[in-house]
């Protein structure tokens, strides 16, 4: 059967120690028997990795941060549009997500297709609200408490013990063992994210994650569980393995019942000693180790544009156990015409 | 004791569980006995095994075979029904 030929749209080629999903949800759709796709990359800087990977990209755009506004970001994608004719867009950065769900319809009228959670989907779950939604969706979550100014440090010691984890918005996440490090780690995170800063009552255990496709009806189309083996001092998987763990993937398809999530998402679990799961962030989007599912046997990124031209897909429910992925970091050789060309013309 | 449903043994004495994801290495000694373990030999049947292959007294084997039984508990590689059935 001939493959179907697409434009995909995607962010997050930035392959660093802090790696965003752009690359591995390529190489999942490159993987794919059922699309023939042409990729355009679009990247906010212009040393983002994924730029200079050979064969990745076919067409790469610099595009203005969110932070810059909502409104510019759309129109750059849609003048990109315009010469790229883009099938479908999967926005990878929890920080420009809100820009394209708020303009999805527009992209979806001239011909962009997303797959993003709802507005409401997409706040609720946020870190400052986690204690309500565990209480709504019947899900543990840590204790927290959301500082909106330096004063209120001093609730910390009345309401936790230490050590405790202080988190951004949306990145970031410090454990501190008193109030001197809470103090310093507010400051950072303030100063980059904004606030509320929040903090998280620490949960001791094995950090699993899960990685799911919700289909936007309560249905879980993909959920790939895993351990992480080897953590970076960011608190990213450097090393993972599937696990065959019922409860986990029982807590996923639960929770995507419940809210009807609609598109991809990462859940962040710690498994206590006593067998107890903790569920201390949802990430809206495709995480960073989403290939560990596409070799597992669920291709997601493949299920997800599907899902966005409003394909029927099938619930994958079967998956590899015992399927690592081990990252590595590799000097790639460039030129610099390569470098000059997409700082000055933004586009290659 | 049992050794859980989740849990393989390969034949180089890698073991894991596959609902953690934990992975483990046994010496050929340790190999053995979840071996015999795994297939429901009692504590006597083990014993008589090991006390006939190799060099070892009978008060020495019990201490180190249930510290083995401790570890393997410890790291929830066995499920036991009846808390006070040792093996």
């Amino acid at each position: 059967m001939a493959k179907q030929k697409i434009t995909l749209a995607v962010t997050g080629l930035n392959n660093t120690d802090n790696p965003g999903p752009g690359v591995p949800v390529i190489r999942g759709v490159k993987d794919s028997e059922e699309f023939d796709v042409r990729v355009v990359g679009l990247v906010y800087e212009n040393l983002e990795p994924g730029i200079y990977m050979e064969g990745l990209c076919d067409r790469i755009f610099q595009v203005p941060y969110p932070s810059a506004g909502s409104e510019e970001l759309i129109e750059r994608i849609e003048h990109i549009h315009q010469q790229e004719k883009i099938d479908v867009l999967i926005p990878n950065f929890d920080s420009e997500l809100f820009s394209f769900m708020k303009y999805e319809k527009r992209l979806a009228e001239k011909g962009i297709r997303t797959f993003l959670p709802t507005l409401k989907q997409f706040q609720e779950r946020e870190k400052d609200k986690l204690p309500e939604y565990g209480k709504k969706y019947g899900v543990k979550v840590p204790n927290g408490l959301n500082l909106g100014n330096l004063s209120q440090l001093n609730e910390i010691e009345k309401r936790f013990d230490y050590p405790i984890m202080v988190k951004g918005q949306f990145y970031d996440a410090y454990k501190s063992f008193n109030i001197e490090q809470a103090t310093q780690a507010f400051h950072k995170i303030a100063s980059k994210w904004g606030l509320p800063v929040i903090v998280q009552e620490f949960v001791s255990g094995t950090e699993v994650n899960v990685v799911a496709l919700g289909d936007g009806n309560g249905n879980t189309v993909a959920a790939v569980p895993m351990r992480k083996q080897y953590i970076t001092d960011k608190g990213k998987a450097w090393g993972g393995i599937t696990i065959a763990d019922e409860k986990m993937l029982e807590l996923t398809r639960s929770l995507i019942q419940k809210t009807k999530w609609k598109g991809g998402m990462e859940l962040e679990l710690i498994k206590t000693n006593a067998g107890d799961y903790y569920l201390v962030e949802i990430n809206p989007r495709i995480p960073a180790w989403v290939y560990l599912a596409v070799g597992a046997g669920q291709n997601i990124p493949e299920a997800l544009i599907k899902l966005a031209l409003g394909m029927e897909v099938k619930p994958m429910t079967d998956y590899k156990i015992g399927k690592m992925f081990v990252r590595y970091s590799y000097d790639m050789i460039v030129d610099l015409e390569r470098f000059a060309t997409i700082s000055i013309n933004k586009e290659i | 004791m049992q050794i859980s449903e989740e849990i393989k043994i390969s034949d180089n004495g890698f073991v894991f569980n596959s609902r953690t994801g934990e992975s483990f290495s046994l010496n050929p000694m340790g190999l053995e006995m979840i071996k015999m373990i795994a297939i429901d030999n009692g504590f006597d049947e083990i014993r008589e095994s090991i006390l006939e292959k190799y060099d070892v007294d009978e008060l020495a084997f019990e201490k180190d075979f249930y510290e083995f039984l401790a570890m393997l508990k410890h790291h929830q590689l066995t499920q036991q029904g009846n808390p006070l059935d040792f093996v």
